[in-house]
């Protein structure tokens, strides 16, 4: 029993779930309370001990599942069927029908009870894209290769259904018709396994579409359809709104030497004077320490956004205590610093062409999050807030969504503005999907109104 | 050890204070009373876990302490404070005591060595004002110790919660190490605003409460109010159900079905129609675009 579980805690860890030893005690010691023969209770203590969040939930339930029960040897196996070299010869005799070669093998090794090969190939095809960044940088070739696999199985499983319905061979029918419908069942296994998404299930995101109607005309208008005059009109608006925000902060600066008497502090400078409270100390309102990192996409898919989305950007830098902003295409620039010294128009039109971003490569949010997490990850803290801007239209290449798990894992929360509308998220080379798994908060932001109500829930 | 005989008895009990756990939720309630941990609830926003805590507190006949967490929540706040006033106060009020006391002293280090040996005077729980935390662990009766909203708090409370939670002692430098008399039953809540530390999690048992299903809703919506119809139930949590599918800024959780039900049976409506859910969405909803997004789709919520 304590092996079966280590086993499954080894391979809890090596998926990436954290399980301390400490975790491991706990969960052998509640089984002593528990009845065992009930599933239920066994499976709920387990992930009450190892998955501690709702996103390791999904995790644990996929590998509880592999585990306990795709993976384990068929115990009936030898009751209702052939013994095991029966199911051997019998595979055999197919594997000669079809061509020879690796992938065949691996998937009949599987059928027969040996899964190691059939498991090494579909890790090879999981990490074939971290393998190929350098030279391809796509993830193509890992889908090709997935549908041969599926190829494979298909034929496989009509050879089964044919033996299944197949009465002329010499031993009993029913033994083989029972042997073909086990082999079938391992089959689907193999094939669910191939299918099944590996990406983390994120349940406590927060996808906001709802937005105020605030401006009725302008508002509601995509950046991406603005003539010359509404670009004009749309930014006294946004100055407005900075204007706005930047009175909500000196509120709060003027706030702080106000409020509730502070007995401890004013009796202890009063000390100085022989306990004359000449002083009067005031319990302060402290400041917010939010910092905030932002990573604008500045490409030509989000070209007309970009502008305003760096203007909020700009006036960000005015609310809080910290704010570092980046702009990419293909790899991050830090933008801070243009910024803190340059007016805002200046400031952006600074970004657009001083820097050295390459405006004419292809857009890699892969790229862009490793070169992020080498150069810059020291800015993430539990008290930063990580505000993505982009489409996630990454050219196919590999979208590196690990990388992103790790810098969420770094900071406060993580927060992706879309400026595409949300039913084009995901098609194409959007990768939207994949990267909506690793946020907190995702959301539109297409036009004015939902810019303001973005900023409004962020600020006030 | 406080608590239940079996997962069954965790059952039982919760529901005889009209609250029906699933399965799970009794299982791990039942593991952590019994090994003694702090239980970690995450889930939407309403689907009970703060209720959860009050029906262990009522069902085991404890005192609940609540301890709300918000952004700058310090120890001051959660665990203990000096009353500095008091203790100036007292000080100024025995003024002759302590002059008295150190008039035959011949040196000003006889002086200080008699009021050190009074010290404890100053420092004892005579001035201790116990905040939420301390009254949990000095309690004479084992209590319910409900943190809420843990990830509202800053990462720092977070750290100092460590040894209050794994070893249920209070390090108070004037005073000592004060023990747990009886170890809490601990509830922490969280709406997954971010995650939390590592090791926080190690020292819990996390369960998930989910928005119930169908069935289990409409029990309890029978439970809450039993001079409901079946029919009239069954309609109101479809319809909540399909409510909640749509994208809305707040889902309406269990106690809004429940308001709802309630405002149905005060109108006395036996049928649900367009026209009574748009007259009794504000129960439902709590934003404007809510219910307008609500009223937009009408013919698909009510079927």
């Amino acid at each position: 029993m304590i092996n079966l579980i280590l086993n499954f805690v080894t391979a809890c860890r090596t998926s990436g779930l954290r399980v301390s030893t400490a975790e491991v005690i706990d969960s052998a010691r509640q089984f002593e309370l528990i009845n065992l023969l009930d599933e239920d209770q066994f499976r709920t203590t387990l992930r009450a001990n190892f998955a501690k969040s709702r996103r390791e939930q999904r995790d644990f339930d996929r590998l509880y599942n592999l585990f306990f029960h795709d993976m384990l040897p068929d115990t009936d196996i030898d009751i209702k069927n052939p013994q095991k070299d029966e199911i051997r010869n019998a595979l055999d005799q197919i594997k000669t029908e079809i061509n020879e070669d690796p992938l065949a093998e691996a998937i009949f090794d599987f059928l027969a009870g040996d899964p190691i090969p059939y498991l090494k190939e579909i890790q090879r095809l999981e990490t074939l894209g971290e393998e190929t960044t350098k030279a391809l940088k796509s993830n193509l070739s890992q889908l090709s290769s997935r549908l041969e696999i599926m190829l494979r199985i298909n034929q496989t499983r009509n050879r089964l259904i044919q033996l299944q319905n197949d009465n002329s061979t010499d031993s009993q029918p029913g033994q083989n018709r029972g042997m073909a419908a086990h082999l079938l069942k391992r089959l689907e296994v193999a094939n669910r396994m191939l299918t099944q998404e590996t990406r983390p299930y994120n349940d406590g995101l927060k996808q906001v579409n709802a937005y105020g109607k605030q401006y009725s005309g302008l508002g509601e208008r995509p950046f991406s359809n603005l003539t010359e005059i509404e670009i004009e009109q749309m930014r006294s608006v946004i100055d407005q709104l900075v204007r706005k925000m930047k009175d909500v902060m000196s509120r709060r600066y003027a706030t702080r030497n106000k409020g509730a008497l502070d007995v401890k502090k004013t009796l202890r400078t009063a000390q100085r004077y022989h306990g004359v409270p000449i002083e009067i100390i005031y319990r302060r309102k402290p400041l917010r320490k939010t910092k905030v990192v932002t990573l604008c996409d500045v490409s030509g898919s989000v070209w007309s956004a970009a502008r305003f989305m760096l203007n909020m950007i700009y006036s960000m830098q005015d609310c809080f205590s910290d704010v570092k902003s980046f702009a990419f295409v293909c790899g991050p620039t830090n933008i801070t610093d243009i910024f803190e010294k340059h007016e805002v128009n200046k400031a952006i039109e600074k970004v657009l062409t001083d820097t050295n971003i390459n405006f004419d490569a292809l857009t890699d949010y892969g790229e862009v999050f490793y070169q992020f997490h080498r150069d810059y990850l020291n800015l993430l803290s539990k008290k930063t807030t990580l505000i993505i801007v982009g489409d996630a239209r990454s050219n196919y290449h590999n979208p590196q969504e690990k990388l992103l798990d790790e810098m969420r894992a770094k900071c406060r929360r993580v927060i992706w503005l879309n400026p595409e509308p949300e039913q084009f998220w995901g098609s194409g080379d959007s990768e939207m999907n994949t990267y909506k798994a690793f946020c907190h908060e995702v959301r539109p932001c297409r036009n004015l109104n939902q810019l303001i109500y973005f900023i409004e829930d962020l600020v006030f | 050890m406080i608590g239940f005989e079996s997962v069954e008895d965790v059952a039982q009990k919760l529901e005889s204070v009209d609250y029906i756990p699933s399965r799970e939720i009794a299982t791990v309630v039942y593991l952590a009373a019994a090994t003694q941990k702090p239980i970690l609830v995450e889930g939407p926003a309403g689907a009970g876990k703060t209720e959860l805590a009050r029906a262990l507190a009522r069902c085991l006949n404890l005192k609940k302490i609540r301890l709300q967490c918000y952004e700058g929540l310090d120890e001051a706040k959660a665990l203990y404070e000096w009353e500095y006033a008091k203790q100036l106060l007292y000080t100024q009020m025995i003024k002759e005591k302590i002059n008295d006391l150190i008039a035959e002293s011949s040196s000003i280090t006889e002086a200080v060595e008699k009021i050190a040996e009074q010290e404890d005077a100053f420092f004892s729980e005579r001035f201790l004002l116990a905040r939420p935390l301390l009254q949990a662990i000095t309690s004479e009766e084992p209590v319910v110790l409900l943190i809420d909203e843990i990830d509202k708090s800053d990462p720092e409370f977070e750290a100092f919660l460590l040894e209050l939670l794994s070893d249920f002692q209070v390090s108070i430098p004037e005073i000592g190490i004060w023990k747990a008399i009886h170890i809490p039953i601990v509830v922490l809540t969280s709406n997954n605003y971010r995650d939390i530390s590592d090791a926080l999690k190690r020292r819990c048992i996390h369960l998930y409460i989910d928005y119930p299903e169908k069935d289990l809703e409409k029990r309890i919506v029978q439970l809450k109010i039993p001079e409901i119809e079946i029919r009239l139930a069954d309609q109101i949590v479809e319809t909540i159900n399909k409510i909640r599918d749509l994208d809305l800024k707040k889902r309406p959780c269990i106690s809004e079905t429940i308001d709802w039900a309630k405002a149905l049976m005060v109108l006395q409506v036996n049928d649900l129609s367009p026209q009574v859910l748009s007259d009794t969405i504000n129960v439902i909803c709590k934003y404007q675009i809510d219910t307008t997004m609500v009223r937009e789709s009408m013919d698909k919520v009510l079927k």
